[in-house]
């Protein structure tokens, strides 16, 4: 047991220094290009230059408040789409025609991509907070339907077989058999809706908001600011990063391997 | 007293479009406490059998009678062990074992008790807490069996659960079977392809016809217990069981090649 602990936490050290490298790589060759003077310091900003624009936006508040509005949106709208994604998935398993038609056409909607809503919802809704949750929830509910849809069809029958033969039929079945069977590949799903979901609300807000973290982006573009422009992105690439890596990446290994998915001997 | 009686079992099977007899005519009288082995060549349909027994298929013909009435869902007076274990790698052992009893409503201090019992009964109150993927696949079986039971089934039916394990396991296991049907009276039907395991097991031995199959022969066993792998004695019923095998298997070789 402790063995296998000092490996991992190894193997965390490892990764954060390999990680540290990166990164470090990263601002070295930014620097050097900025120091060749390729672009003007306007169009290219040097890596201080960008540490000093994030130091005024943490200052004046600005940066946290649109990644709080951005992520309240996002939950908002993520929360939607996994409600609404999982019953229709679950209606999609209860009538096979119906499941397999809308399945079809979920996969077409899969790749429409996420900024092509926009426009109709502008008409449809508005240039407001539900305007964007509709780009939003768009975006993401397909990714639900269809991999709660796949996930539940894909159960190993002799787990149904086994709780059918130990008594076990209709809404208990699928709440105590089903559901737990399906778990390890709808966590596949929710991951990727979440970065669906996370492209749209990006996207959205460049075009239709007026807070928010794509909002100071496309502010940003407007008063010629590249510093914060890049300050907006690193911000958006950390917290895509930190979301997968350390929630849901985090939460599908837990599942895996109390599942007996990995082979960790 | 007749616990199981299966009248005229046909079933047959859609083979890339062709219909294929699966069982054609099974019957079979099952007695309270009997402790029945089911063997035949690799896909005749012993596996089928058990599964319809179980409720889990349905015959295309016949019916099954349990004390008398005729089943056609699966039900907890009838459980299965499977091959493969079928555990529930999302619970642990103890909630494995309690499973069933738990879709039967049994309140939690009368599961917990229960369980215990059978986990002792197989060994395992040591791993109560652990998950499936944390046991070898003996450890496994024991589980799957205690989950049987636990749920103190009419019948207990078993499908090949001692293929996967390895021989030393097996023979354990093939001793702790016997101990337990002596124990609990159980009446267990027991599916296998391999001829020492039934003739170990088994009261009554029925070997199965290559497909189209049914029952080719019935062999009764009487021979004191518990029967051990390496007892001389037994050889004479495993070359009996043989002898009466190896038609179906050439047939069966046969009809794979044409």
């Amino acid at each position: 047991m402790t063995d296998i602990h000092v490996k991992k936490s190894q193997g965390n050290m490892e990764d954060a220094a390999n990680a540290a490298l990166l990164i470090a790589a990263f601002i070295g060759v930014w620097q050097i290009v900025f120091m060749l003077g390729v672009w003007p310091k306007i169009s290219l900003p040097s890596p201080a230059m960008v540490a000093e624009t994030f130091a005024k936006i943490i200052l004046n508040g600005s940066l946290e408040q649109s990644i709080g509005i951005t992520l309240a949106r996002l939950l908002g709208a993520f929360a939607i789409s996994i409600t609404l994604g999982t019953l229709i998935g679950f209606t999609m398993i209860k009538f096979k025609g119906f499941g397999k038609t809308l399945n079809s056409f979920s996969a077409g909607l899969l790749s429409f991509p996420s900024i092509a809503w926009v426009p109709f919802s502008i008409l449809l809704i508005g240039f407001d907070e539900f305007g964007i949750m509709f780009v939003v929830v768009m975006s993401s509910i397909f990714s639900i339907m269809i991999s709660t849809y796949s996930s539940i069809r894909n159960i190993p029958p002799i787990y149904v077989d086994a709780a059918r033969n130990m008594g076990a039929h209709g809404i208990s079945l699928f709440r105590h058999v089903t559901i737990p069977a399906a778990t390890p590949s709808l966590i596949i799903g929710l991951r990727q809706a979440w970065s669906f979901a996370w492209h749209a609300i990006i996207g959205a807000e460049i075009l239709m908001s007026i807070v928010g973290l794509g909002h100071i982006l496309s502010v940003g573009r407007e008063f010629l600011d590249m510093s914060q422009v890049i300050a907006s992105m690193i911000t958006i690439f950390t917290i895509g990063l930190l979301v997968d890596r350390f929630i849901l990446n985090k939460l599908e290994d837990k599942i895996r391997k109390k599942w007996g998915l990995d082979n960790h001997r | 007293m007749t616990k199981l009686q299966a009248k005229n079992i046909v079933k047959h099977f859609d083979h890339n479009g062709n219909s294929v007899v699966a069982l054609d005519g099974v019957n079979l009288n099952v007695e309270e406490g009997d402790f029945i082995c089911i063997v035949g060549p690799s896909g005749c349909g012993k596996s089928t059998f058990l599964n319809i027994v179980a409720g889990l298929e349905k015959p295309d013909s016949g019916e099954i009678l349990l004390n008398g009435n005729p089943i056609s869902e699966p039900g907890p007076d009838r459980t299965m062990v499977f091959q493969e274990g079928a555990l529930f790698p999302w619970l642990k052992v103890i909630d494995n074992v309690e499973f069933g009893l738990k879709m039967a409503g049994i309140p939690k201090d009368e599961r917990r008790e229960i369980s215990q019992r059978y986990l002792d009964m197989m060994q395992l109150t040591k791993f109560a807490d652990s998950y499936t993927y944390q046991l070898s696949t003996g450890m496994k079986q024991r589980v799957a069996i205690a989950r049987a039971l636990a749920m103190d089934p009419e019948i207990l039916l078993m499908d090949e659960p001692f293929a996967a394990l390895d021989s030393q396991t097996r023979d354990l296991l093939l001793v702790e079977l016997q101990l337990i049907w002596e124990r609990t009276k159980k009446t267990i039907i027991f599916v296998t392809h391999n001829i020492s395991e039934s003739v170990i097991l088994g009261n009554k031995v029925e070997v199965f016809k290559n497909r189209p199959s049914k029952i080719k022969k019935e062999i009764i066993i009487d021979y004191r217990r518990p029967r051990l792998a390496e007892d001389e004695n037994l050889q004479k019923y495993y070359h009996q069981i043989l002898d009466e095998l190896k038609s179906e298997v050439i047939a069966r070789s046969k009809d794979e090649t044409s």
